[in-house]
């Protein structure tokens, strides 16, 4: 099946999107907005991917995580750095592998 | 027990990504899109790519003898670490992919090397839990 | 400290205990090496993510730059202008996979680079700078569609491992021990009416031989 995309950001974040194509966006201003926006984006049915930066993402919190623990696939939701590369110090992956191993594993780069 | 009906439930649902016939790699290299019917109903799709690297694996005339996927036997008698491949020709071809040697018919192999067998074969190997 | 069961310690109920361990035992053997694979499978598809996350990730600051200065040249209002006049139709295909059992999404994308014709803002806002800025989101948008198919998978992946383990957990930790406490009270139980028979047995005995 066939799906739009949306983004989630500041003013650089989405423009840029915009001109690669993506059909949805969403500037940032007030926390309820955004949250009833992403809402509109999960139910709509036509959109397959979210792009969001890290930083509204935190800025949203436990909502936006709720939201994203409960969502069925599509959309796919991804946290995408802004101009300034912003990225949160905790990473969701390494949180799961440290509960998936019990320990903080480096993953080494190999050569096979 | 509702206990005793979760583990039945759990054990039923380990292998039913598996599918109920398997293609050999002959069959696969001539449909224009080779999958096999998951017992799930999901449809499990062999990259070709795959496909072509097995075949060179090969000679010719075992090209119909190799049934895929390739399943990776997971057997608790076996502990943990290791993992059974069975069959003529699918230990030949795992044997080749691993670079070790393998007896007749069949082939134990270690975590690592499952991992190192589903990296390069993913959509032409698949887990089956045994007991 | 395990709670026995509530059953009566008959021979009965210890068969019935005995298979259900045998059952749980199965289970437990069994999950863990499914829990196995799926580390197995998880870690794979985090070796992916970590060389397209690196990859995205430059490209995407290579965008970011290519637009700051687009908005320098061009002007901010005149790139804001020509991102609304962009098509903006682009299609992602989404289907469903598996690995093991667990449902992943696989997403397809059709060409996400596109010429100057195709993008659409209006040939009066031909610009090198623009130009160079839109491709470049084009191609971080590819990687980044790349990303997300690898990073929600590896979510399901886990999410499953996180489901199965917890069922291990519940059978080592509390259904195993039960039962085999269980198992053990029966026994005992059983055996004391057993010695119990035996004497009152030996009793009868000794009454009878005295009448004798």
């Amino acid at each position: 099946m066939s799906y739009k995309i949306a983004v989630v950001g500041d003013q650089d974040t989405v423009t840029g999107f915009a001109l690669a194509g993506a059909t949805y966006s969403h500037i940032h201003t007030a926390r309820e907005e955004t949250l009833a926006k992403l809402n509109e984006f999960f139910a709509s049915g036509e959109i397959g991917l979210v792009l969001i930066t890290h930083r509204i993402a935190e800025e949203l919190g436990f909502d936006f995580r709720q939201m994203l623990r409960t969502k069925r696939l599509p959309p796919l939701v991804l946290r995408i750095p802004d101009k300034t590369g912003y990225m949160p110090k905790v990473d969701e992956l390494r949180e799961i592998i440290k509960r998936t191993v019990g320990a903080e594993i480096m993953i080494k780069k190999e050569g096979g | 027990m509702s206990a005793d009906r979760i583990i039945k439930l759990e054990l039923s649902r380990l292998n039913l990504h598996l599918p109920e016939r398997r293609l050999s790699l002959k069959e696969a290299l001539s449909s224009p899109r080779p999958q096999v019917a998951a017992r799930d109903g999901s449809m499990h799709v062999f990259k070709r790519e795959e496909l072509k690297f097995l075949a060179g694996l090969l000679p010719e005339a075992d090209r119909d003898k190799l049934q895929l996927p390739i399943l990776i036997a997971m057997e608790p008698k076996l502990g943990r670490v290791t993992a059974r491949i069975s069959g003529e020709v699918e230990v030949k071809v795992v044997s080749r992919v691993l670079e070790k040697e393998g007896a007749a018919g069949e082939l134990l192999i270690y975590r690592p090397e499952v991992a190192i067998l589903r990296r390069k074969l993913p959509t032409t190997t698949q887990y089956l839990f045994m007991w | 400290m395990a709670v026995a069961l509530a059953v009566a310690p008959t021979r009965m109920e210890l068969l019935k205990l005995k298979q259900r361990l045998g059952l749980a035992q199965k289970g437990y053997d069994l999950l863990k090496e499914k829990m196995d694979a799926l580390v197995i499978e998880f870690f794979e598809v985090l070796r992916r993510i970590q060389e397209a996350r690196a990859k995205a990730l430059e490209q995407l600051s290579v965008a970011h730059r290519a637009l700051s200065m687009c908005f320098a040249i061009v002007g901010t209002l005149e790139t804001k202008q020509a991102s609304r006049e962009a098509k903006r139709e682009l299609q992602v295909e989404i289907s469903t996979r598996h690995i093991m059992g667990v449902a992943v999404p696989a997403v397809e994308v059709g060409d996400v680079e596109r010429n100057v014709l195709i993008r659409g803002y209006g040939l009066h806002m031909t610009s090198s700078v623009l130009d160079e800025a839109s491709k470049e989101f084009e191609r971080a948008l590819k990687l980044l569609i790349e990303l997300a198919e690898l990073e929600e998978s590896a979510f399901a992946v886990a999410r499953e491992f996180e489901k199965t383990k917890r069922r291990v957990n519940a059978l080592d930790y509390i259904l195993i021990p039960r039962l085999k406490e269980t198992i053990k009270f029966i026994m005992m139980r059983l055996d004391e009416m057993e010695r119990e028979n035996f004497s009152r047995l030996k009793r009868i005995k000794a009454i009878l031989e005295e009448h004798d």
